[in-house]
């Protein structure tokens, strides 16, 4: 392995980009992904930082059931990410729609029918904790030696 | 002088402060233990009531199986020999949303999560439960399909299934008078045999859960 590849492995276990998309959920997932900037659980402390732009991001953290609106829209969004790239989704509604999964509603759960998902975190919601292990410990995996891999 | 300029820059120039600046991090987060988490098995046995798989508001958030022994991870207990199949509640994390309901409403104390069974006890709350059949009188053809298939009735009334006109009005549903009539309500079991064998989805099986507070004797 090159010199410049180590030093690309260290920079990026240090600076993980993330966005965050609701394709249709109830919120609650969405505050506990702002709980983890809240001081008390802190992801910039790891160098995971979170944007609003999926052109800057890394990983993108997928939340809801997949409503009729999203659904052209969310290939749109994941196209736009910059490899390398990996979903991760965030509670119970992007792996099963959860409560909203019912007869007669408009939802189409899961996500990964439409975008690849390489984490599924479970919980309703999922603890801020249970969405940092998820984002750590898929991140080096994902992004270790990714030019080498790509030869 | 606490507050003097050198005071301030001896403080902040320290390589304690400087260390701590740079490389502290918070204490890794654990879970409190009090974290009403996906209910686990307490090995106490399944009388597989599906009380659990009733009251759960989730679709498809537990199921109670027929696990062997070896694959519930539990220890052997009397009424669990080696080998042998026992009833099981299984939590599925994909869709579980850690309500605890399943917990509070098991008469056996099969599943744990959290305090909700300590807390149960200490506010010494429980659920009842009835059944309500509701009949949609626009779709029922009077057929009379449900009270013959109604296993109540059956026991009740057995020449009712013969064809013969009915002899009791002790039956949980009749037809009579040109209407399908609910009689006894409070005797319905919730098996909902009337609304797999209503041709015409008429019939419903309505479970209706209450949670009651039990007060206290001495009081």
């Amino acid at each position: 392995m090159s010199l410049l590849q180590q030093i690309k492995n260290k920079v990026r276990s240090k600076s993980i980009h993330v966005t965050f998309v609701d394709v249709g959920s109830c919120n609650g997932c969405d505050i506990e992904v702002l709980a983890c900037l809240a001081p008390r659980y802190d992801i910039e402390q790891y160098g995971i930082y979170v944007h609003n732009n999926p052109r800057e991001a890394d990983i993108l953290l997928v939340m809801g059931v997949m409503t009729p609106q999203w659904e052209d829209k969310l290939r749109i969004l994941w196209n736009k990410i910059p490899d390398p790239k990996v979903a991760i989704a965030v509670g119970n509604c992007p792996i099963s729609g959860c409560v909203f999964n019912r007869r007669e509603s408009y939802v189409d759960p899961p996500v990964s029918k439409h975008i690849p998902i390489a984490a599924e975190v479970p919980g309703c919601p999922p603890r801020p904790t249970e969405i940092l292990n998820a984002i750590l410990s898929l991140a080096p995996v994902v992004f270790r030696d990714y030019e080498e891999k790509m030869k | 002088m606490n507050l003097s300029v050198i005071w301030y820059l001896r403080e902040f120039l320290s390589f304690e402060w400087v260390h701590k600046f740079l490389f502290v991090k918070t204490a890794p987060l654990t879970t409190p233990p009090y974290f009403r988490d996906y209910p686990l098995l307490t090995g106490k046995e399944c009388t597989h009531c599906l009380a659990c798989m009733m009251i759960c508001p989730v679709p498809g958030g537990i199921e109670v199986l027929m696990t062997r022994e070896d694959a519930c991870h539990l220890p052997v207990t009397q009424s669990r020999p080696p080998g042998s199949d026992t009833w099981n509640p299984v939590i599925y994390p994909g869709h579980c949303i850690r309500c605890g309901l399943c917990v509070e409403v098991c008469p056996e104390g099969v599943l744990m999560s959290g305090r909700v069974i300590e807390f149960q006890f200490i506010d010494n709350t429980a659920f009842t439960s009835t059944f309500q059949l509701e009949v949609d009188h626009t779709l029922c053809m009077r057929c009379g399909n449900c009270s013959i298939a109604c296993p109540v009735n059956k026991e009740v009334d057995p020449a009712l299934g013969g064809g013969a006109p009915p002899s009791s009005m002790e039956s949980v549903m009749l037809v009579t008078g040109g209407e399908l009539k609910i009689l006894n309500e409070d005797k319905c079991t919730g098996c909902k045999t009337c609304e797999t064998a209503c041709p015409n989805m008429a019939i419903r099986v309505v479970r209706q859960v209450e949670g009651i507070h039990q007060e206290d004797e001495e009081e």
